[in-house]
């Protein structure tokens, strides 16, 4: 939250509850946000995003919207938007401001150097609850005279690539920049090359954990328990230079990550 | 999905949910997961305008973009409820 103030950007939040329901809830969560009320989901229909898979006569899901969230300018563009299909993962604040400032990470960063690099893997924070997403930002920065490989390219090289593990990760995916062509003259080949400074983004999506312990959803996660755990960033490459060509080669850092205490269902409106 | 399909499979969750959850098993809770936003929409598209509102507050004061936004924007987030 902070974050996104911090970028001039503010939050809202639409439900279709009343002013009572909303009022004990900001209350007792102590929301920094307003928390507008739809009553009836007139605004929710006007953004044609009311949940028309709920049968008209279901007496409390009739009126929710499809869970989203739009980053609007001042004039009201949509100037990004992000919709899920299961209202259990949420994307976290800090990924949006990632996502749309770039530069400004560094809250949970850790750094590799290599006779051919300098690299910093970057989460978006240090701290998030299960089944949040958090953006990922790895900067390479080549020492002069060397390259790494990007896709495509012949087997017998190792492109590029960011891949997380560890109990807490679920669903990850990181987008390079195009490559450049290079003709190698010693080689006579045209391969994909990262010369210079490199950065790619991407996201890390931490598993979701039941946050009651409801029988039937025992099998979807082992519970995540709250506290300090690991991540585990492995770094695969290969560098080359004019003269020199290194293996393929593996760097495994490790990020620390705090997952929050799960909240208390909410209260109920007096 | 079928409609039908989908809203029995709602229907029959929602009930069993407000007995307590027994019947539910895990299979069954993710098809209902699935039925919820099965075709979800998005709304505005990247680029458009979204449509001008009023709404109030939890403190009942009305708001509307204009009061709500920062200097570079809103960040607006549409959930289901805060009762459940």
């Amino acid at each position: 939250m902070i974050k996104l103030q911090n970028r001039g950007i503010n939050a809202a939040s639409v439900t279709y509850d009343g002013g009572d329901v909303l009022a004990a809830f900001s209350k007792a969560y102590k929301i920094g946000y307003p928390m507008l009320s739809d009553q009836g989901s007139n605004v929710i229909r006007a953004f044609g995003i009311l949940n028309t898979n709920i049968p008209n006569d279901h007496p409390f899901m009739q009126g929710i919207p499809w869970p989203g969230e739009y980053l609007v300018a001042p004039d009201g563009t949509v100037l990004d938007k992000v919709f899920v299909p299961s209202y259990e993962f949420r994307r976290t604040a800090s990924e949006i401001v990632l996502r749309n400032f770039g530069a400004g990470v560094g809250d949970n960063s850790v750094s590799i150097q290599t006779g051919a690099f300098t690299a910093a893997i970057s989460l978006s924070s240090d701290r998030c609850f299960p089944g949040q997403e958090l953006g990922v930002i790895l900067d390479i920065h080549m020492n002069p005279g060397w390259h790494i490989y990007g896709k495509p390219l012949p087997e017998y090289y190792r492109a590029v690539e960011l891949q997380f593990s560890g109990d807490l990760v679920g669903n990850q995916r990181m987008d390079f920049p195009e490559p450049k062509t290079k003709l190698m003259p010693a080689l006579d080949e045209t391969l994909s090359v990262y010369e210079e400074h490199l950065r790619a983004s991407g996201t890390l999506g931490i598993r979701w954990s039941p946050p009651m312990p409801a029988p039937f959803l025992k099998p979807l996660a082992k519970t995540i328990a709250p506290g300090k755990h690991k991540v585990i960033g492995t770094l695969r490459f290969q560098a080359c230079s004019e003269t020199a060509c290194e293996p393929p080669d593996e760097i495994a850092v490790e990020l620390p990550l705090s997952i929050n205490e799960g909240v208390p269902p909410p209260p109920k409106a007096t | 999905m079928d409609p039908k399909e989908r809203g029995e499979i709602l229907n029959d969750i929602a009930r069993k949910m407000g007995a307590g959850g027994a019947g539910i098993n895990t299979a069954s809770w993710l098809k209902f997961v699935d039925a919820q936003n099965d075709g979800y929409r998005t709304g505005p598209a990247i680029g458009a305008r979204i449509p001008a509102f009023e709404l109030p507050d939890h403190n009942g004061v009305t708001r509307a973009l204009s009061n709500l936004t920062g200097t570079n924007g809103l960040l607006l987030v549409f959930s289901r409820s805060a009762a459940w």
